[in-house]
């Protein structure tokens, strides 16, 4: 199935048709009533929700509400930035999900979720009719945080590059027209944010490329955080022995202010300037969540064995939306698994069964330390009784012995495999 | 050594955490209790993890968490990460175990096999030997 047309698919969604209605396959609603399921956002979080429950509800009905016309990913695309890889490798049609799934795809804004009358409604006025809906809207930025940054024109400037699109783009042409002996800058914020290694490595795909086009050229990181939040071992290892004069790492560095007129960071005791500044402000729960955030006025608390909200009970969220449990990731994989686990609770709660009461969650993030040297982190959570959260599995996980070409390999192919398993 | 007695640990906790942790308090509380393990200071309590979910619907959720690097249902698009459907169930079972020993060189498998208890390896590989190429 192709784009729906939005108003034919009102009218038919209240009067499901004989077709649709023979298309059941042993659901407990046989009958007029088709479950319908509405996904907000078709990132690595809502797609798989889109392409799970199909798999495993096939007569469940499933809208996917997404605002881009393709998928970007977001794991690769500072790879884009180094050089080594390009726009056209990391993004992928949504087709599949229609085609081979059944997913029915809508491009267009979902503005509110309204969990009363159960409809979600999109900026051209129309509202989608939902049973359950899942919203995975990922992050916003707080740009009000930033006071020189909270304009247009300034955010024209100073780029974050954090959602993989257009402003990766618009960043690696900034580091294209920079003159060599230039400085770049990455403005961190506090933990947590999205990506949790994204950032270092960044900087070491940044270095990358001046290493090879611009070698008199400087990566400064201003982490707000006291330390690097991810793997900072590896990651110091990689900045002294593969860029050391080229990358200089400076901690508890948190951005108070720019001026995009002389491109300066201002920190609290300092002021930096750069040729290329490269903001990351603080991040919150992407806005369509907003009725559901409990956590520090930025993120979304959920029952972890339904992922529903916290505060109703009807409406399921996954993703980088959320108040993440300890030492869980804010990343593409682990809002792939919750996608899954949130499935598989949506397909047991519209089909009358309970949902499982001991979900797992497996994460691994890789970040490429070079063109061709990758280290990883890895975790596996379960859900803990007692404090209704999930935790790491005590002697599981770990970090990379060192950088690697073999992990570069196993990164690669892991982003092949996952981007099949979200879309394909 | 060190590696087989963690994942005992984690074996043993995965399925028995609650009634360990019951345990406890009792212990202390007994009256041949020493004074020298009056001192002993408590270890924080480990995790409360739920008995898992082998039932056909857990299964094929905990087997998800392979399918983000292996592929859906077990299914590789191929590179360096092989495929998991169709394999042989019992070489699924051992690879997972040389993995927790140590006994096999990894870079991730052996952080992340830890994480799945024997029971769990054991359904895993079933499904996956079911699964389709």
């Amino acid at each position: 199935m192709g784009i729906i047309n939005r108003r034919a698919f009102l009218k038919s969604s209240g009067a499901i048709t004989a077709v649709s209605a023979a298309s059941l396959s042993g659901c407990a609603t046989v009958g007029a009533n088709v479950p319908k399921v509405v996904i907000v956002g078709g990132g690595y979080g809502g797609a798989t929700a889109a392409k799970y429950i199909k798999m495993w509800g096939p007569s469940i009905e499933v809208t996917l509400i997404e605002r881009n016309t393709e998928f970007v990913s977001c794991p690769l695309s500072n790879l884009v930035l180094g050089g080594s890889q390009t726009m056209k490798d990391i993004t992928i049609s949504y087709d599949a999900l229609q085609k081979k799934y059944g997913v029915k795809l809508i491009r267009g804004e979902a503005i509110a979720v309204d969990a009363e009358k159960k409809v979600v409604r999109l900026a051209g006025g129309d509202s989608i009719a939902f049973d359950r809906v899942i919203v995975s809207p990922g992050v916003d930025f707080m740009f009000d945080a930033i006071a020189g940054l909270n304009n247009a024109d300034a955010q024209a400037k100073i780029l974050h590059a954090w959602k993989a699109g257009a402003q990766t783009v618009a960043l690696r042409k900034q580091l294209e027209v920079m003159p060599d002996g230039g400085v770049f800058a990455i403005s961190i914020p506090e933990a947590p944010f999205r990506c949790p290694p994204g950032p270092y490595e960044r900087a070491c795909q940044v270095a990358t490329y001046f290493k090879q086009q611009k070698p008199k050229s400087k990566v400064l990181i201003l982490d707000a955080n006291m330390d690097i939040v991810s793997k900072p071992g590896l990651f110091k290892k990689a900045f002294a022995e593969m860029y050391a004069g080229m990358i200089e790492y400076r901690s508890s560095s948190k951005l108070i202010d720019v001026d995009v007129r002389t491109m300066t960071a201002k920190l609290e005791f300092d002021d930096v300037k750069a040729d290329v500044l490269n903001v990351l402000p603080p991040m919150k729960a992407g806005g369509i969540a907003n009725p559901f955030i409990t956590a520090n006025k930025r993120w979304c608390e959920i029952n972890w064995l339904t992922y529903e909200a916290k505060n109703n009970p009807g409406v399921h969220l996954l993703g980088d939306a959320l108040q993440i449990a300890p030492l869980m990731p804010k990343s593409g994989h682990m809002a792939n698994a919750h996608g899954k686990a949130c499935a598989a609770a949506v397909v047991a709660l519209l089909t009358g069964e309970q949902p499982n009461t001991s979900p797992t969650l497996t994460n691994t993030c890789y970040s490429f330390v070079s063109a061709d040297k990758v280290v990883h982190v890895a975790s596996v959570h379960k859900y803990d009784e007692k404090d209704k959260t999930m935790k790491t599995v005590p002697g599981s996980g770990g970090v990379s012995s060192g950088a690697s070409e073999l992990e570069a390999q196993y990164g690669m192919t892991w982003a092949r495999n996952i981007w099949a398993d979200v879309l394909g | 050594m060190k590696s087989i007695l963690t994942t005992l640990a984690v074996a043993v906790l995965a399925t028995t955490a609650t009634q360990i942790f019951a345990q406890e308090p009792v212990k202390a509380a007994s009256p041949i209790a020493t004074p020298a393990m009056a001192v002993t200071p408590t270890p924080p309590p480990g995790p409360a993890f739920a008995a898992p979910n082998l039932s056909p619907s857990g299964v094929r959720s905990l087997a998800a968490n392979c399918a983000a690097c292996h592929g859906t249902n077990g299914n590789s698009a191929g590179g360096a990460i092989p495929g998991l459907a169709g394999a042989d169930k019992e070489y699924l079972i051992a690879q997972m175990k040389l993995f927790k020993d140590g006994k096999r060189v990894a870079t991730l498998m052996h952080q992340i096999s830890k994480g799945y208890s024997d029971a769990e390896v054991s359904a895993l590989a079933d499904y996956f030997a079911a699964q389709k190429k």
